[in-house]
Parts: C-alpha cells; structure tokens; sequence
C-alpha cells in the first residue's frame, strides 16, 4: 500500500511543472529577512544590536530608572521626615517659651504683691517660679540644641531670668530685714522689670525666629513632596514607555521568528517534493529507459538468429555494435542509479570496522583475481563513524580500480595505510603501482561519467570514483588522489573521527 | 509434472511479451502460456471473469508478473492474490525492470515467491525465462487444489 500512496504522490508531482517550483523558490528568497532591515539608515548602530542586547538593554534602562526614582524618593521622603520631626521640637519650644514668658511676669507680678502686702501667698507664688527656673533652663537648652542663634538666645533669656529672680530676690531679703520702707521704690517700680522687659523681648525675637524656621521647613517640606509626586509620575511614565518598547521587541522577534520558522518549514516542504520528484524520476528511469534497451538488444538477437544463414560477416558485426552500445546503456543507467541513490539515500552512523571491511571486500573480489599476481600490504585500519553499506561501495570502488588500472603490470602492488595528521580526522589510502594519471587531469578524476583512459584500454563507465567523492561527502570528510602518468596512483579519503550529522 | 497447467504472462509490452514468448518457444512451452496486458486481465483470468469467462477452471502454474502495468498494476495484484484464500497457493514471480529496493521490499512484504529484474542484455533475459518457465512451469510441483482447509488462514 505504501508503495502504491508513494507512487501515486510521485506521479502527481511529476504532472506539475517543475519551472514553477523552482521560480516560486526564486521568488520568495527575495524577501527574505535581509528587506526588512537595512530600510532605517539613521539608526545603523541600533539595528546592529542583536534582539538579545536591545532587549537586555530596554531592562536596563527600566532597572536604572527604578533605581533613581527609588533614591530621589527616599531623600525626599527623609528630609520631609527630619522636618516633621523638627517641627515638633519647635512646636515644644514655642510652648515653653510662651510659659517661661506667663511665669517670669508671674514671678515679677508676685514678688511686688508681696512687697506691698507682706502676704506669704504671694511670696509663695514667686518661690514657685523660682523653683521651675533650673527645669526651663534644662528644657530651652535642650530645644534649641542644633540651632546657634537661639542656643545663644537661649543663653542669655536664662541669664536674664537668672538675673530677673537675683534682683527679685533681693528685693524680698530687704523687705523681710527692713520692712516695706526700706523696699517702698523697688515695690512700685519692681525690682526686675529690666530685665523682665529684655526677657520678654527675647522671647518674642525667638518665638518670631522659631516660626519662620517653622514656616521654611513647612515650604522645604512641601516643595520636597511635589518634586518626589513629579518624579514618580514622570518615572512611572518613562517606565511604561521602555516596558512597551520591550514588549515591541520581544513580540517583534516572535513574529518574526514565526515567520522565518514558516519560511523554513515550507522550503523544507518544497524540497521533500522536489525530492520526491527526483524519486519518481529515477524510478522512471530505472523502469521505462531499460525496457527499450531490452528490446534493442532482444530484436537485434532475433534478429541475427533468423538470418544467421544468409548474415555477411560485415553484417554481424553491425549487430554485435548494436548490441553492446545496448548493454553499454544499460550498465550507463544502472550506475547513475546508483550515484543518485546515494545521494539521497538516509545515512547509518554506527561503527564500522574497516579491518574487517577491507577483508570482506578482498574476499568477494578473490574470483576476479585470478590470475593476478598482487602484492598486497594492509595496515592495521581504524573503526571509523559511518554508513557501512556506502563505505563499503567506497573501498569496493577503489579496490576494483587499483586492481583494474595495474592489469597491465605483471607484478601488481596494491597498499591499503592510514595517516592521522590531526584528531580530528583519519586518512585512508589505497596506493598502486598501476598506469598512474597526470595530475593535470586529477580534478576530472571524481567526475561523474569522467574517464582518463580510452575505453578499450581500461572498461568502466566512469562512476566509481564519483561515488567515492559523493560518500564520502557525506560523511563530511575529503577524497582526493595524487599520482604520475606510469607510475601508481594513491587515493585519499580523510574521514572525520567525530559522527558527522548532515 | 504440471505438463496442462498454463503459465500465466502478465506483460503490458508487446516487445517485452514477444521476447518472452521467443525464449518459451524454445523451451516448447510457448503455447501453454496465456499472455494478459495488465492487471486487470489478470484478475478476469484467475476469477473467470469477461474474456476468461469460459475458460478451463483451475488456477495456473505460475503467474509472471510484471509492476508497471497499467489499470491494476503488478503490486496490486499480488496483493489481491495473496489475500484470497483460494489463490494464495499460486506461486507469483516477479518479473520486472525495476531494481528499485522498496519494489523487491514491497513484493516481498506482500508474498512474492520470487523477484526477478529483466536483464537488458537478451541473452541473459533469454535463459532467465527459460530457466523459469521451466522450473515453474514444469519442474515444480504446484499446490493441489481444493485443499482449503489446509491453508492456514493468516
């Protein structure tokens, strides 16, 4: 059934014009991937950039910006912290400050009540303040901490209390010694009210001071949160322009990738059908171009059988001509069959002994040297990584030709050695001490239908070493041959020494 | 002997046929073969039916059967044969130009007792007709007839 669906599909393609393939296969390899580049000269540098670096590249850049973004805001976001801390601390002094201002004229307002009254609950009132001072100096201190101008400020207000309560003081010690006589003056007019004044005024410069402070860093504060909103926004923006452009890119490469994936699959499809119209064809050529030949050569024997009698010796001749140019033909159509089928035929890739090939090979010829006196020296031959049918066709091939091209010698010398000029490959040769060739004429030598010698000199139809080159193509290595008219020839395969996967 | 069983020629070339013809006549077989010109002859022959249909009832000898023919080719045909319990003892050989390795697989596969390429040169075609128009058509011994049962159904 197989056989039967193949020849079918064979035959369909056959009736399909074969121009058409190839023209289409013309066609589309001109736009290829190569028209769709090169259009945008202004970014030259871009477009050499594999899709791998503008990929890598756009992350970057989204990587970096995340970055930036991630320090401006934190700085901005600390400053506005350190403020609102600040504040805080001004918001203390400035309640401090507004008590230590009610106290001290609490203090002065009580001291002179007392003068005039001589009421112990006034006096009382005074000694309170008196107490408090030491804790408003310990907090003002404290409060303008980091501040110069009020840390002085503050050192003088204290020292101006200080001063205030001393005078105060003072005065309630004469009252107590002399009575409100010796204090009448100091009672009216109060004995601090100086300072009391100077310590007013200082409390209201650093009040004043405090809040412009405040006031600044209220400003600096808002300022800071509206460049780090604008700079997230911008940032957010400028990301998600980059992570669009990223996703260009890799979608661009997918569909393009698709597209060269399609391209491929469908030249692979074209290929497939061109070789299975090759098939076809050789089939055909197999099939329909013996029969003929058959028959010329079938009729020409008839032929001579029904007029043998009265055939002229010129005659007979002629029929024998029309009958080797027959089989010569045929044995022509068999070897390309061969060439082609090798070269299209799946390839093994086991092991192959050559030892054991060469040996194999020497034992079928052994009919075909009879007669023949051959002096054969083999190397021992490596295992090699290779179809073991077609290096066989190989060996066979060259074997065949030394023991042919020495048939004029009467004492024949055939070598079989190896040669390893690196690791890679291993070379075999078949030397010969045969007719040899001119090496003028060594690159006919792997031609198909080639021949260095007249046909009555040497039979063959010029295939063999043809296949020799195909299979040993192949198998990705080399075959070449060096040699002198009259004095042997040598034959070169170079092999791979790793399997060699088409 | 099978000296009055008939060798059929199933070979759409009348050169090819004549030739073969030519290499039986020297045998003196020649006239017990029955020549059919494709496929489709062959099948009529060996079911009696249209040209075949009063011919002698029996299968023949050996049937010669060539791939490329038209209507129902050579493969075709031996697939038939060997799938019809009363047929399948006929021994088929093929006789073909093709040396192509999936025809002799394909053949085989389907239960050719033998495959033969046609030599271009006539003189070895000449005596590889002889040498199987004799032994199939005469030397061998073909399957008795009528023995159903002792075929072995696959």
């Amino acid at each position: 059934m197989a056989c039967h669906l193949a020849m079918e599909s064979a035959t369909h393609q056959q009736s399909e014009p074969p121009t058409l393939v190839s023209g289409e296969v013309e066609s589309r390899s001109d736009i290829g991937p190569d028209s769709t580049s090169s259009s945008n000269g202004r970014v030259s540098w871009f477009e050499k950039l594999t899709i791998e670096q503008r990929i890598l590249a756009g992350f970057s850049l989204v990587f970096v910006g995340i970055l930036v973004i991630t320090a401006v805001s934190y700085h901005n976001t600390s400053i506005v912290l350190t403020n609102s801390r600040l504040d805080g601390r001004s918001h203390d002094l400035l309640q401090l400050l507004s008590t230590i201002d009610v106290a001290m004229n609490e203090a002065e307002d009580a001291h002179r009540r007392y003068l005039v009254t001589g009421e112990t609950s006034y006096l009382e009132s005074y000694k309170k303040v008196v107490q408090q001072k030491p804790t408003f100096a310990t907090y003002l201190r404290e409060l303008t901490r980091g501040s110069t101008e009020q840390e002085q400020r503050a050192g003088v207000l204290e020292r101006m209390m200080e001063k205030q309560l001393n005078a105060e003081s003072k005065a309630i010690d004469q009252f107590d010694r002399g009575g409100f006589r010796a204090v009448k003056k100091m009672a009216i007019e109060g004995a601090g009210r100086r300072e009391l004044g100077a310590v007013h005024q200082l409390i209201t410069d650093m009040d004043s001071d405090e809040r412009q402070a405040m006031n600044r860093r209220m400003a600096d504060s808002a300022e800071g949160t509206k460049n780090t909103i604008v700079l997230l926004g911008l940032g957010a923006f400028l990301q998600l322009v980059l992570l669009a452009w990223v996703y260009y890119l890799i979608r661009h490469d997918i569909t393009e990738r698709r597209r060269v994936a399609e391209e491929l699959q469908r030249r692979g499809e074209l290929l497939e059908a061109a070789n299975k119209e090759l098939e076809a064809f050789s089939y055909s050529v197999s099939h329909d171009l013996r029969a003929p030949l058959r028959h010329i050569d079938g009729y020409a024997a008839l032929l001579r059988k029904t007029v043998e009698q009265s055939l002229s010796e010129k005659g007979a001749r002629y029929l024998q001509t029309i009958s080797d140019a027959a089989k010569q033909m045929g044995q022509l159509i068999d070897d390309l069959l061969v060439f082609s089928r090798m070269g299209r035929q799946e390839m093994l890739h086991t092991s192959v002994n050559l030892e054991q090939l060469i040996n194999n090979i020497l034992a079928d010829l052994r009919l075909d040297l009879q007669g023949r006196e051959i002096s054969w020296t083999i190397a021992p031959l490596p295992e090699v990584k290779g179809d073991p049918a077609m290096l066989r066709q190989v060996f066979v091939n060259l074997l065949t030709n030394a023991i042919k091209f020495t048939g004029t010698r009467p004492k024949a010398s055939i070598e079989i050695g190896v040669e390893r000029p690196n690791s890679a490959e291993v070379v075999i040769f078949v030397r010969d001490n045969g007719v040899g060739f001119d090496m003028e004429y060594a690159s006919k030598l792997f031609g198909v239908f080639q021949r260095l010698h007249r046909a009555d000199e040497f039979e063959g139809t010029g295939i063999g070493l043809a296949n020799v080159r195909r299979i040993v193509h192949r198998h990705g290595g080399r075959a070449w041959a060096e040699g002198a008219p009259d004095s042997g020839a040598t034959f070169f395969i170079a092999l791979p020494t790793r399997s060699h996967e088409p | 002997m099978n000296a009055a069983k008939p060798i059929v020629l199933a070979e759409d070339n009348p050169r090819d046929a004549e030739l073969a013809l030519a290499a039986m006549e020297e045998e003196h077989i020649s006239d017990k073969v029955v020549l059919c010109h494709d496929g489709a002859e062959v099948l009529d022959y060996l079911y009696c039916r249209g040209q075949f249909k009063s011919r002698l009832k029996g299968n023949p000898a050996v049937i010669f059967l060539d791939l490329k023919m038209p209507k129902v080719n050579g493969l075709e045909v031996l697939r038939t044969i060997k799938a019809d319990i009363n047929l399948r003892p006929i021994p088929v050989v093929m006789l073909t130009s093709s040396r192509e390795e999936r025809d002799l697989a394909e053949s085989y596969a389907l239960g050719a007792n033998a495959y033969v390429v046609k030599p271009v040169e006539f003189h070895k075609f000449l005596s590889a007709v002889k040498e199987l128009g004799t032994f199939w058509g005469v030397i061998n011994e073909p399957p008795p007839e009528g023995l159903r049962s002792a075929q072995p159904h696959s």
